[in-house]
């Protein structure tokens, strides 16, 4: 008894203890995916988050005259501000840092440099910012000088030293603008290495531009040739001037009317368009911007509202056109639009202080807020748009001379990412129409990226349906022999064979497709379309051939083998469909079919197109449903097929009512895991598809889908980044696909189980 | 031991001579069949006759071949690929296994039921027109009537006529094995085999068969293999017994039971082996 007691003991600790194992086996596989959820999702979140504005810093300045302009630097330690005496002072934003050397000027707040940039009777009237950190300043005297603050970093001792001082870009001298030497009233300014451009007006009524062509090198030599011209315009006055940074064009606003300009013409200035946007009476517009890279430009209303405008081809050439429109204000005009420098990000100002920040392409109204109580004297966006710096008069003080100088942080890191961007259509600049587009990264800088998930969950559709059309009925067809009619000792060899092409790599199919099967079947389109009709058909033939053999020729071939026959005859059936591809193609399709398609036909051809991944795929695939599929069928019970055959039904309708019957839920389990393997599958469609992000079903055209896209794109995507997350996004959506696909699978297969499992 | 109730020797009908069966009253002719598994010969020399509506049992022991003879007889044995028959079985003075005969025909005239009852996954009603659906009939009237009539002919009507459209899957076994003869009776065969169709079943629902087989034979030529001595004694007209893929005796079910002529019969029936 003591033995029987110590045994049943050890088996109950067996048993709990292979109960706690599953137990923790199946809670850890839930964990692990809950794990990747949340992961996916912890990084994707930031892309939907709204922008953020916090207050940084608040300093106190004295000013004797008003202030004109300010800026900050890249890490937001030094600021400066430039008043109507001309004046540039720079200021402490942070503690704890080895300014200047000296420790007085290591507090905040901390006027570290003064500069008079002008003469003693000078007066500013003007201060136009443009390109990075350039100030052009303009005196009540007429004269124009260039400045740029700059702030210089160096090491000494380990600790970082910003040094701020201010340079002459083109020279201290005074420039020479309009060769009359007439005062200007308004002026534009842009500057890139080789030369420098102005458009002014005159006060007497001239828009000039003048050229300043570099002799070398601005960026060491500030010798220069100018070259001045006059355009031809009339206007009583103007009241903006803008000039795109390729110097390509120039704005110039008077009243409700802007008219375009082009400037890459040396010797004559042409107009090019005029905008004149559509507002309601009373309306009138009361600012203009620039948006980065110098495409779109932004015009601000009395009735609050923005609108985007760029140039788009239509039939009568490209025109700028109205392209979409913000409400930034509800009651305000907007006084004053600030665009960021590297993003299509823009904020708007209204006479009370009432912000906002949007962004162009997304339409996204980021943020909305009221920085300070009225309309601050000047306004900059730090150079990496993390930081708003705004000085505001302080009105208590006497003689007006004491300012604030408020900092604020911005959190606002995907502007451009949102549900309907990403899902919908999106007017990018100088397309002609809204559009789905996948185009993450480019040539040029000023480039914009467009994510647009569509075409590439598009690609992941289309490849696993072309692979899904090649796959399911040759595997299907192929299981239900194999499990149905074909003899025990040749399956025994068939089964495992298509089993092992599962193990193929799908690294080497993806190559063969892309690299051997793609230009076959380039060049050999006709034969591929003539294999669709050679194949079933010697297939038949030979069958019917084989039935009407006679006994004692059949006899002699062991029935085992005789589906091999079968071999030769395909053989024999592709080789006749290659070698009658060339006759048909020039009898039928004038020599090439490719031509034929593309010219006659007018669809586009792809060599990587949807046909080579369709077959490489579906070659992919079919071991997985064929081995399911094969085991369901195979695993139907025998006496229900002798039930059948014994009710007096043949061999095909018992298959079909009642073997493929009962076998359904095991095959629809199977062409669904093959679908989840094709949406998933990434080697062969890296490979073979050509990767192009379109949306067309055309089997004759590649596409990208999500898989792929992740795979190529996530190498060179810049770590936080909003490239990068929507990658993670993209892995996500596909997550999701698979996991919808394989719940709405198991909820019809449990349903098809219910129905038609037998015993 | 005899273990046979005098009354089903009471009812056992009027004495045939089965080797001289007038041609008319021959439901199934055998003659000299041989059936060869690969190089092995499962059935030796059969030649017998089955009279016409009347229940004819096939017994022996396991192994004798007494269901490989009853499925010759709708050529169920022509899905095992290394199986070989000689000699004839004619049904109306046709050999079934002359090569111009539509095995799918044949099947419809010779129906059968097995051992394990073998619903299909589809509902009763389902179940019990497929065999006629196959043969072409399409009015949904006589479909109902057939399933009807044939459910009534199976005892089983009164059990599911309110659950027509359920799956058949839910009945019980008992209930199954009848839904499966109706299925086989919607065809209207000429001839039923049943192969051992009790042996899954408890008793009750085994005397439900067995009483229902007595009121198919009305209707149908039935032959029955059952390795249950009462089951056959009880129920048949006619019985066979086998041995070693031989036709030992065959003669009408009372004789068999009380005076069988071979000695091996006698040794079977009296429990020697078996």
């Amino acid at each position: 008894m003591a033995l029987a007691t110590k045994s049943a003991g050890i088996r109950q600790l067996k048993n709990s203890l292979a109960q706690w194992l599953i137990t923790l086996g199946g809670i850890g596989v839930l964990f692990t995916l809950i794990l990747i959820f949340m992961y996916l999702l912890y990084v994707i979140k930031p892309i939907f988050d709204s922008a953020t504005v916090e207050p940084l810093a608040n300093i106190s300045i004295e000013s004797s005259s008003p202030i004109l302009v300010t800026g900050v630097d890249e890490l937001k330690e030094l600021a400066y501000i430039i008043n109507e005496q001309g004046v540039i002072d720079f200021y402490q934003l942070k503690d704890n840092k080895a300014f200047i050397g000296s420790e007085e000027h290591q507090a905040v707040g901390n006027n570290l440099l003064s500069i008079e940039l002008l003469a003693a009777n000078e007066t500013l009237k003007q201060l136009i910012s443009s390109g990075v950190d350039h100030q052009l300043l303009l005196t009540e005297q007429g004269y124009v000088h260039l400045i740029r603050p700059t702030f210089t970093a160096s090491y000494q001792d380990d600790l970082r030293e910003i040094i701020p001082h201010v340079i002459y870009p083109l020279g201290e001298d005074v420039l020479v603008v309009d060769e009359q030497e007439q005062m200007i009233e308004k002026l534009a300014f842009m500057k890139n290495d080789e030369q420098a451009m102005f458009v002014g007006f005159t006060q007497d009524g001239r828009l000039i531009k003048t050229t300043l062509v570099a002799e070398d090198d601005f960026s060491y030599d500030a010798e220069y040739e100018a070259i001045y011209q006059e355009i031809n315009f009339s206007a009583a006055d103007v009241d903006d001037i803008l000039i795109t940074p390729d110097m390509d064009m120039a704005f110039v606003r008077s009243g409700n009317q802007v008219s375009v300009f082009s400037l890459d013409d040396e010797y004559s200035v042409d107009l090019k368009d005029k905008i004149i946007p559509n507002l309601a009476n009373d309306e009138i517009i009361t600012s203009m911007a620039l948006l980065s890279g110098g495409s779109s430009l932004l015009i601000g209303t009395s009735g609050g509202e923005v609108s985007q405008w760029f140039e788009i081809s239509t039939v009568n050439g490209r025109v700028f056109k109205q392209v979409r429109t913000f409400s930034a204000s509800s009651s305000e005009a907007i006084s004053q639009i600030y665009t960021e420098q590297f993003r299509k990000s823009f904020y708007t100002i209204t006479p009370s202080g009432e912000m906002g920040l949007f962004y162009t392409t997304s339409h996204a109204d980021l943020w909305r807020g009221q920085l300070i109580d009225s309309r601050p004297s000047t306004m900059a966006i730090a150079p990496r748009a993390d930081g708003l710096i705004l000085i505001s008069p302080v009105q208590s003080t006497v003689n007006n001379n004491t300012f604030n100088l408020l900092l604020f942080a911005v959190e606002n890191e995907h502007p451009e990412v949102t549900w309907q961007a990403l899902w919908q259509e999106v007017w990018y600049e100088g397309y002609p129409e809204p559009d789905y587009i996948w185009q993450s990264t480019s040539g040029t800088d000023d480039f914009e990226g467009k994510f647009s998930l569509v075409p590439i969950t598009f690609g992941t559709m289309k490849a696993a349906f072309y692979a899904m059309l090649f796959a399911v009925p040759i595997a299907l067809t192929a299981a239900i022999y194999t499990a149905y009619f074909m003899t025990p000792g040749l399956r025994k060899k068939v089964k495992p064979t298509i089993e092992m092409m599962e193990a193929l790599p799908t690294v080497i199919l993806g190559f063969l497709a892309g690299l051997w099967l793609a230009p076959i079947i380039e060049n050999y389109l006709p034969a591929i379309g003539l294999l669709l009709i050679f194949l079933p058909l010697s297939t038949l033939l030979t069958a019917l051939a084989w039935h009407n053999l006679p006994k004692e020729w059949k006899n002699k071939i062991p029935e085992t083998w005789a589906p091999i026959l079968l071999i030769p005859v395909m053989i024999l059936a592709a080789y006749s469909a290659f070698s009658l591809s060339p006759i048909l193609e020039s009898y039928f399709f004038g020599g090439d079919v490719r031509q034929f398609i593309t010219n006659d036909i007018g669809i586009s051809f792809d060599q990587r197109n949807a046909l080579v991944v369709g077959i490489a795929m579906g070659f992919a695939v079919i071991p997985t449903i064929f081995s399911m599929a094969e085991d369901a069928i195979f695993s139907v019970p025998g006496h229900l097929t002798s039930g059948s055959l014994a009710l007096g039904a043949t061999q095909w309708q018992t298959l079909v009512k009642v073997i493929l019957l009962t076998a359904s839920p095991g095959i629809f389990s199977a062409v669904m895991m093959g679908l989840g393997r094709a949406v998933g599958e990434t080697m062969i469609v890296l490979m073979a598809t050509g990767n192009t992000p379109i949306l067309d079903w055309s089997i004759f055209q590649g596409m990208r889908t999500l898989a792929a896209n992740i795979a190529v794109e996530m190498p060179e995507s810049e770590v936080g980044s909003s490239h990068y997350r929507i990658l993670f996004l993209a892995a996500f959506v596909l997550f999701v696909f698979t996991f919808i696909f394989n719940t709405v699978a198991e909820f019809i297969r449990q349903h098809l189980r219910a129905k038609y499992s037998s015993m | 031991m005899i273990t046979v109730t005098p009354n089903a020797l009471s009812d056992s009908p009027n004495k045939m001579d089965l080797t001289n069966i007038p041609p008319e009253q021959i439901a199934l002719d055998i003659k000299g069949l041989n059936l060869y598994y690969a190089d092995k010969q499962a059935l030796h020399d059969i030649t017998m006759s089955i009279p016409k509506g009347q229940v004819t049992a096939f017994i022996g022991p396991s192994g004798c071949g007494k269901s490989t003879l009853l499925r010759c007889i709708n050529r169920m044995n022509d899905l095992v690929d290394i199986c070989k028959v000689t000699g004839e079985i004619n049904l109306h003075g046709e050999n079934i296994y002359g090569s111009q005969i539509d095995v799918a025909a044949l099947r419809r005239k010779v129906g059968m039921v097995f051992q394990r009852p073998n619903p299909f996954p589809k509902s009763i009603y389902e179940n019990v027109v497929y065999g006629v659906r196959i043969a072409g009939e399409k009015n949904r009237r006589n479909l109902d009537d057939i399933v009807e009539k044939s459910l009534r002919s199976a005892a089983l009507w009164n059990e599911v006529k309110d659950r027509l459209h359920e799956s058949a899957l839910g009945l019980s076994g008992g209930q199954q094995q009848r839904l499966v003869i109706a299925r086989a009776i919607a065809i209207e065969p000429e001839v039923l085999l049943l192969d051992e169709p009790t042996s899954a079943l408890d008793p009750i629902s085994t005397l439900t068969i067995e009483e229902l087989i007595n009121d198919l034979k009305k209707q149908f030529t039935v032959v029955i293999v059952t390795h249950n001595m009462q089951q056959a004694a009880r129920v048949s007209d006619q019985t066979a017994f086998m041995y070693m893929g031989e036709l030992i005796e065959y003669s009408d079910t009372n004789t068999l039971f009380t005076t069988p002529l071979k000695k091996k019969t006698e040794d079977y029936i009296t429990g020697r082996y078996g």
